[in-house]
């Protein structure tokens, strides 16, 4: 009797372990999955003006005082870039943004936009050695276009009307947005849909 | 009850799995102790200056935990401070889930996992703090048998299986939340 207990308990054991070991091979492919299936575009997010409609125009003041005018013909488009010093995943894109700002130039000027305390706001330039972005800290701003979550960014073509918008967590969604510009589409999901569409 | 939580055989469980957990998340921190500080930085509680002198105490701490429990001597006193380190996390999680900051990275699983924090780390860091506390009392003596040794074997790995696990389903609850458009 005691013999068939032990024997007993070592194989249990034995199950339980390789259940333990399915359990985390499960929750793994399960974070592999949402990875994978993860939106490959830039989120959009309801509220604001609508692509395809112009923004309205703004006259604001960079950081370093400089003005600068939004909305209306211009010589390039403008990628608005919102982000916040408190926000871990703005900085994870700031080199992408950085890379952007050399391989777009011929196209796109890039504005950074954020709102909140201005001493903050300097220090961030100062630590993330962003002197060479616009850097608009505007409430109105973030309003007009009802921006909810960050990093957000909004593309606006060079007559003034917004091109693409939406969350960017990646380099992939941003430069989705880019993609959604030149197809003409409004937004990754839209791509999706259509395509979806023609295929049925 | 109480027979069964004092017996020698789960104090070694329960010190065996503080040991591995408390060593791997010093080692995870220490290989990108940088990265480390970034995440501390980012729980706002400390002012610039203190955030690597409070990195290094950290990982020093639970070094220091996993290597007194390793020793008899010191392993009740290891255990009470591991639990204060853990309260110590708990409290700083909640003070920042207060705040509404839960898109930080939680610091909690190593460079490999990225975990934002939730109401289930909470929950994750009370169970640990109340097996500490149980780790530090004192214990029943009896010989250990080789079946002891097999048993105590299979029950680590098991927690440390389970605990990963866990953690994977922790990190994966907000994926799960950000797939819903317009949640908020």
């Amino acid at each position: 009797m005691t013999e068939t207990l032990i024997i007993s308990n070592v194989i249990l054991w034995l199950l339980v372990l390789v259940l333990g070991a399915l359990v985390v091979a499960l929750a793994r492919q399960i974070g592999v999955l949402h990875e994978r299936i993860a939106p490959a575009g830039a989120l959009m997010l309801r509220g604001g003006p609508k692509v395809g409609e112009a923004l309205p125009e703004f006259d604001l003041q960079t950081l370093d005082d400089q003005p600068l005018h939004l909305g209306g013909a211009s010589a390039k488009s403008t990628l608005l870039f919102f982000l916040s010093p408190d926000c871990p995943v703005c900085k994870t894109l700031l080199p992408v943004l950085k890379s952007s700002r050399l391989s777009e130039a011929d196209w796109l000027n890039i504005v950074l936009a954020s709102d909140g305390d201005v001493q903050q706001q300097h220090r961030f330039v100062l630590e993330q050695e962003l002197g060479m972005f616009p850097y608009l800290v505007s409430t109105e701003l973030g309003m007009t276009l009802q921006v909810a979550k960050l990093p957000y960014v909004v593309l606006i073509d060079d007559t003034g009307v917004i091109r693409g918008k939406g969350l960017v967590n990646s380099r992939e969604h941003l430069e989705s947005v880019f993609e959604a510009k030149e197809r003409g589409v409004e937004s990754i999901q839209e791509y999706l849909s259509q395509q979806l569409d023609e295929a049925v | 009850m109480d027979g069964l939580l004092l017996d020698p055989l789960v104090n070694l469980i329960l010190r065996w799995s503080f040991i591995l957990l408390f060593g791997l998340s010093a080692l995870h921190k220490l290989r990108d102790f940088a990265g480390f500080a970034r995440q501390l930085a980012d729980y706002r509680l400390l002012p610039q200056g203190l955030v690597s002198p409070a990195a290094a105490v950290v990982v020093g701490s639970e070094l220091a935990i996993a290597c007194g429990l390793l020793i008899p001597a010191t392993q009740a006193a290891a255990a009470t401070i591991a639990a204060m380190l853990l309260a110590a996390y708990a409290l700083a999680i909640g003070v920042n889930l207060a705040r509404g900051r839960r898109n930080i990275d939680c610091g909690c699983s190593g460079p490999a996992l990225r975990q934002t924090l939730s109401e289930g780390l909470l929950v994750r860091n009370g169970v640990l703090i109340a097996a500490a506390l149980f780790c530090a009392m004192p214990t029943t003596t009896r010989d250990l048998g080789p079946w002891d040794w097999f048993m105590a074997i299979a029950a680590v790995l098991t927690v440390a299986l389970l605990y990963t696990g866990a953690n994977t389903l922790l990190a994966n609850g907000p994926l799960l939340k950000s797939l819903t458009p317009d949640y908020d």
